[in-house]
């Protein structure tokens, strides 16, 4: 860490007149809501820059320190002393004390800064633990010695969202444990089968079951895949549980990262395309629907109807819908343009995880904890049958032309007519739960992914096993032991 | 501690040349001085000064099997001041330190073999031999004892937060740990196992909430020195496994010291352990993992390490909770007060016996014996419900017999009223109304209830004949008990409350979340009284009580089918053509069960003395221990000695000095509230006021359609006299069977009532009251206000009491506006409003 800049530049009129000039050249750099790395200056040559001209960004140097130290217990779920921190613009209200939490170029007059360097623990943040690394506090010191300037778009906007996306830690070599197997999706031509892991992305051969490729740089979990119509762009969703959402698109043949295209509070539980593939939806345990356009990246509708975590989103034919699932207990279907809420669904009284619409587009099929799917209609929000009873939990709903796939924690996936509702086929072999589904019609391919980690790829048509494999890379049940 | 305040307040209040005197006081061995509560620093002086006559150290010898194993030790010394705990007080040395080392009275194994470890203090020493086996094998996580104890230990599983049905934040646990099944999936399956990480165990979310490093609604519940934390954190590591099917058993705890331990201050410190016993015959120390409570914080508290701390005297039930299991110890903290001197009061029988050997213990000084009209007074409220006539008291006064509150007592449990009265309590308990019962069965359901204590039926008999009851309703009126409860599960609950003291709603639906009763014991219990079927007859109000031959209880949670289970003796395999409540009935009212006789007993002496030994009184538990257990169970086997003969039991009662005992406190017992040395006033009963009111004034109330002359306090139900001056001074509507639904609050209500209110208003306007009569006789001032006084307190007015009265008549022109007045005034005070 370097030096103070005032102990390096004796004027102080300079360090100011420079300050406010890079204020500028920040927030015009930061303008821009997605994080493309195309765009973004090299990562190495971003550093020099800093160093030159010490610099500290709230977005870049701040926020990041302020969300995992302080916005536990200072933000919207507890905020102690009335003072919250999960906002920039929470950040600059007092709390209870009505002490200036922070007063530009004021150090005397902070009281966020005094907070985390007092000398007494009883008052020093945060409180029952370490304290503030002696780097962090400095950045947080120059930061308001600066002017205490806001860097990011909005500042009403949750710290998480403005912080850059990190680059992710690489994956475990080999894995001591398995990881439930919670999204995968083939590609385009059927040759290959992404599935979630540990910070990255696994690409299976789906006629050999062999491991091709690893991609880095992902969150934690996967618990969303999705592949866009036209096949190039691969939407990934997913986290850390209770600190991070993430969606970030790749490359659907490299495995090169395009951009993050979403950042939120807790982690994301579903990715879908419309079907023009210009769409993105996006569904989490921030309770909220988010809408992006592919190409610019910009949030273009945002829904906040359901009061727990949206688990599972879908478009309809005509892509003038969209259908969703909550853990509130509810599915609902909006207007894909406005954002209206159409109608609810309340028939599972338990949380609902997986949807899907009828190619009538005037039904929706949803399955619940209730160990049910239902199918009900839009225009009254009336059950019109159960499609079928599971031995446990029902989850993801995939559907494709030719039917409809679900699974379920009862170890099965099944198989359904979309016309008449009827059990075409069960797919077997799972020792698990079955979390996930894929279909790729034009390979004839089924895959499903189980809590064990394992993934099964079948035969559409007979559904023969083709492919079975442990997703986790080095995993033996002997390693376990061990 | 609190108790102790009003002593120093006197301190700071006394003249200045005191002070000197005080100084020297303050100068004395902290042990000898009032204030129970002394820091660590007082006691080592004392630990050293005091020769050790014995000296002990629990668990004799320690086994250790892993590397994390681990064992509490609990040290004990005792010298002529009594036992204390000098589990930190003491050094510990190991014969060889690369086998075991203790850290303050934990002893953790260093390596695999075998030493000595000397514990030494006050020249005493003592050995306990350790042996160190299986050091090198990892120690597998234990997901029931050791998880989900660490869950428990917490309060993660707490009722409050994800113990909740819905669990808080969706994050849903089964209360305390009752349903492994459930815990099981939410904690490494649910959300695609969103709260656990093998991969990275330390950030797993399961840790990264309590430790608030992830905002978490219930707060900072878990800190990395706890030793739940390395539970949590070494399950998770090893990929949060389940135990194998075949794993041992936990099937008890055993909690050390047991009951009975007598700590006198300085010395109140005491170090619990705790060992859990499993299905293998090995032994766990759980002294870690195991949740404390204190049944009274203000005697001493408990912290998380099981470590006891006496704040003031009196005697606790510290409750130790590991998963299911629930045991108890009491601990009794005694001090020194300064200036108390024993009184050497004669006792009147075994009560006062047992009573006055805890008060001297405590160092509580017992109330003198009350007045001859303080007790007249009371003994009337209490056996027949009303206040002696004026002529009674008269008389009782005058009676210079030496025997003659005993004679009075034998007289009272013998008329009418007594009976009527104790009918009056027990249909509160039985929920007699008319709306549950009819009109018809009410009156004979009640005649039953009021000839029962007439008869002075034995409470064993009394139970079964209650309990067994079939056939008609109108032809065997107590077969209305089964109307009043509408199911087996109703009839747990009523039955259970009534006669075993035991509230067992909660574990309708799970697990009692602070008591040993289990949803199995619950549905167990059902498994008597669910094949009892209610039938209408073409008779108007009557019903048939009949038991089908078949019909099984299946536990909702498991699916079980149960077999009746009893209390103390298990499940029962009854043949399939018996009425099972028969069975039940039995085991009840067996001589050697120690529910009805307790329960039975705690419930007079409630009723005499205004407390319960057990209080409240239907609310036996581990975490509510009574405050006399040897009295209770005196009482109880005097009971059981006499044939469950109530009346016996309620005469040796009144009979007893401590009933006996003024409502005066002096200095030495002014504090306590639950030791019985002096009487406790209290509000008479909605129904006992009424009645008072009414003979006071000479105008008693008159019940619509009722016989004329039934009191208040002979109503067979709430239900067929609409009275609203009864219903603001807290009569029961009867709708639970809880004592407690008899409201002792007073409220506004009631003020309004007593100063401003219709009833007491036209009573004194009555033509034919008491002083209206009195002035048709020409009595004089002096007369009138004499036997007001009598009739309301059963005593004459003081020379100053009179002279008011007579001065307020003086000045009144209307004598009878005066003497209303008079009445009114009467009818206000404390001394008429309460029993004393």
């Amino acid at each position: 860490m370097k030096r103070p800049i005032a102990a390096q530049l004796k004027h102080p009129a300079l360090l100011q007149g420079l300050a406010s000039f890079f204020v500028v050249l920040l927030f015009l750099g930061a303008n821009a809501a997605v994080y493309a790395e195309d765009k973004a200056p090299p990562a190495e040559e971003k550093k020099e820059e800093k160093k030159d001209v010490a610099k500290v960004s709230f977005r870049q140097d701040v926020a990041n320190v302020l969300l995992q130290n302080c916005s536990a217990c200072h933000g919207p779920k507890k905020a102690e002393g009335g003072y919250r921190v999960d906002t920039f613009e929470q950040l600059m209200r007092p709390g209870e004390s009505g002490e200036a939490a922070v007063t530009a170029q004021d150090i005397e007059d902070s009281e966020l800064l005094r907070r985390i360097i007092s000398d007494d623990e009883s008052e020093r943040m945060p409180l029952e633990a370490d304290p503030l690394s002696k780097e962090d506090v400095a950045k947080i010191r120059q930061w308001i010695e600066q002017g205490a300037v806001y860097d990011a778009k909005d500042p009403k906007l949750p710290l998480a969202a403005i912080v850059p996306p990190p680059e992710h830690p690489a994956p475990p070599e080999a894995y001591p444990q398995s990881m439930p197997a919670a999204a995968l999706v083939f590609s385009a031509n059927g040759e290959e089968l992404f599935v979630g892991g540990y910070h990255e992305l696994t690409v299976w051969n789906t006629k050999t079951g062999a491991l091709l490729r690893r991609i880095r740089n992902v969150d934690e979990r996967t618990l969303a895949l999705a592949l866009q119509p036209q096949g190039d762009i691969l939407a990934v969703g997913g986290g850390s549980p209770g600190r991070r959402g993430e969606v970030r698109l790749f490359d659907a043949k490299t495995g090169a990262m395009k951009s993050v295209l979403a950042t939120t509070t807790d982690v994301v539980l579903d990715v879908a395309f419309n079907p023009a593939g210009d769409r993105l939806a996006v569904a989490g345990a921030d309770a909220i629907i988010r809408v992006f356009d592919v190409a610019s990246g910009e949030e273009t509708l945002t829904i906040t109807s359901h009061s727990d975590w949206v688990s599972a989103l879908a478009w309809s034919d005509d892509g003038k819908q969209l259908a969703s699932a909550s853990r509130d207990k509810t599915s609902k279907v909006f207007d894909a343009k406005t954002g209206d809420l159409l109608i609810t669904y309340s028939g599972h009284g338990q949380p609902v995880k997986g949807v899907a619409f009828h190619p009538d587009g005037k039904q929706v099929f949803s399955a619940a904890a209730d160990k049910k799917i239902h199918l009900w209609k839009i225009a009254d929000g009336k059950k019109v049958k159960d499609i079928a009873s599971f031995g446990a939990e029902a989850y993801r709903l995939t559907k494709f032309k030719g039917g409809l796939l679900a699974s379920s924690a009862d170890k099965s996936v099944r198989q359904f007519n979309l016309a008449d509702g009827k059990q075409v086929r069960v797919f077997k072999g799972l020792a698990d739960w079955a979390l996930s589904t894929a279909v790729n019609e034009n390979a004839k391919l089924v895959a499903a992914g189980g809590f064990d980690g394992m993934v099964y790829i079948w035969n559409l048509e007979d559904g023969k096993e083709i492919a079975k494999l442990q997703s986790a890379p080095g995993f033996t049940l002997q390693a376990a032991k061990n | 501690m609190m108790q102790n305040r009003p002593s120093f307040q006197t301190v700071l209040s006394r003249p200045f040349w005191l002070v000197p005197i005080m100084a020297f006081a303050f100068a004395l061995p902290a042990f000898l001085l009032p204030g129970g509560v002394s820091s660590a620093a007082d006691k080592n002086p004392q630990a050293e000064s005091l020769p050790l006559l014995t000296f002990e150290v629990f668990p004799p010898n320690v086994t250790l099997r892993h590397a994390k194993d681990h064992v509490q030790l609990v040290v004990t010394g005792e010298t002529t001041r009594g036992m204390q705990d000098l589990t930190r007080a003491v050094k510990y040395e190991s014969s060889d330190p690369g086998v075991v080392e203790v850290r303050d009275g934990v002893v953790y194994p260093r390596g695999n073999g075998r030493a000595e470890l000397v514990v030494r203090a006050a020249g005493r020493a003592a050995v306990v031999s350790c042996e160190v086996t299986g050091f090198e094998n990892p120690h597998v996580v234990s997901f029931e004892y050791e998880t989900l104890a660490a869950l428990s230990k917490q309060g993660c599983n707490s009722g409050a937060c994800h113990g909740s049905p819905s669990g808080k934040g969706g994050f849903r646990l089964s209360l305390r740990a009752f349903d492994s099944a459930v815990d099981r999936v939410t904690l490494i399956r649910e959300d695609f196992g969103r709260r656990t990480n093998p991969l990275q165990p330390e950030s797993s979310l399961l840790l990264a909430k309590p430790l608030m490093k992830v905002a978490h609604g219930g707060g900072l519940k878990l800190t990395k020195k706890h030793v739940a934390y390395t539970v949590l954190l070494d399950w998770i590591s090893q990929g949060c496994q389940l135990d194998p099917k075949d794993a041992p058993r936990c099937t008890s705890i055993e909690v050390y010291p047991p009951s009975g331990r007598v700590l006198k201050m300085p010395a109140h410190e005491q170090q619990l352990s705790v060992l859990a016993h499993f299905s293998d015959g090995t032994t766990r120390d759980v002294t870690d993992l195991a949740v404390y409570s204190s049944s009274d914080d203000e005697v001493a508290s408990v912290d998380e390490s099981g470590w006891t701390e006496g704040h003031d005297r009196g005697e606790v039930a510290i409750i130790v909770r590991y998963l299911e299991f629930i045991e108890s110890t009491y601990i009794t903290f005694v001090r020194d007060v300064e200036g108390f001197k024993w009184s050497n009061p004669t006792a009147n029988n075994y009560i006062d016996d047992l009573v006055y050997g805890k008060l001297r213990q405590l160092r509580y000084l017992p109330a003198d014996i009350c007045t001859d009209d303080e007790f007249l007074r009371r003994a009337h409220l209490d056996v027949i419900g009303v206040l002696p006539t004026v002529e009674e008291s008269q008389a009782f006064v005058a009676d210079q017999d030496p025997e003659k509150r005993a004679k009075l007592i034998d007289r009272l449990l013998e008329r009418p009223e007594y009976a009527r009265y104790w009918a009056l309590k027990w249909g509160d308990l039985l929920r007699m109304t008319q709306k549950a019962v009819g009109a018809d069965g009410l009156h004979k359901y009640h005649r039953w209830l009021e000839r029962s204590f007439r008869d002075n039926k034995p409470f064993d008999q009394f139970a079964q004949e209650l309990l067994t009851a079939a056939g008609s309703t109108d032809e065997n009126p107590p077969a209305n008990f089964y109307r009043t409860t509408s199911d087996a599960n109703d009839c747990v609950e009523t039955i259970s409350q009534i006669f075993l003291g035991a509230r067992l709603q909660c574990a309708k639906c799970h697990n009692h979340p602070f008591e040993r009763w289990t949803q199995d014991n619950y549905y167990g219990m059902a498994a008597f009284f669910n094949r009892l079927k209610r039938e209408k007859t073409n008779r108007p109000d009557e019903i048939f009580i009949w038991v089908s031959r078949s019909g099984e209880v299946t536990q909702p949670r498991t699916g079980r089918q149960m077999k009746p289970w009893l209390p103390n003796v298990g499940e029962l395999d009854l043949p399939g053509e018996v009425d099972r409540r028969q069975a039940f009935a039995k085991w009840l009212a067996a001589p050697d069960n120690a529910f009805l006789a307790k329960v039975g007993v705690n419930r007079m002496w409630g009723h005499l003395v205004g407390r319960g030994i057990v209080d409240p009184v239907d609310d036996f538990r581990d975490s509510n221990p009574p405050s006399n257990a040897a009295l209770l169970e005196a009482l109880a086997k005097d009971f059981v000695d006499h044939g469950f003969d109530r009346k016996h039991i309620l005469r040796t009662i009144l009979n007893s000095r401590t009933y006996q005992a003024s409502s005066q406190t002096n200095t030495f017992n002014q504090d306590d509230d639950r030791y019985f040395s002096h009487y406790q006033p209290r509000l008479l009963s909605a129904e006992q006021l009424l009645d008072a009111i009414g003979q006071v004034t000479g105008a008693p109330e008159s019940f619509a359609a009722l016989p004329a002359g039934m009191k208040a306090t002979q109503l067979p139900s709430p239900d067929i006299v609409k009275n609203e001056f009864l219903k603001i001074f807290g009569q029961p509507e009867r709708q639970t069977v809880c004592a407690c639904e008899r409201s002792s609050d007073s409220n506004l209500g009631q003020a309004l009532q007593l100063f401003n209110g219709k009833l007491i208003h036209d009573k004194l306007r009555q033509e034919s009251n008491r002083f209206r009569k009195l002035l048709a006789e020409k009595k004089s001032d002096e007369e009138i206000v004499t036997e007001l006084y009598m009739a309301a307190f059963s005593r004459t007015p003081n020379a100053a009491e009179l002279a008011a009265s007579i001065k307020h008549l003086a000045s009144k022109d209307d004598r009878v506006s005066a003497l209303e007045d008079i009445c009114w005034a009467i009818l206000n005070t404390n001394e008429f409003l309460f029993q004393h």
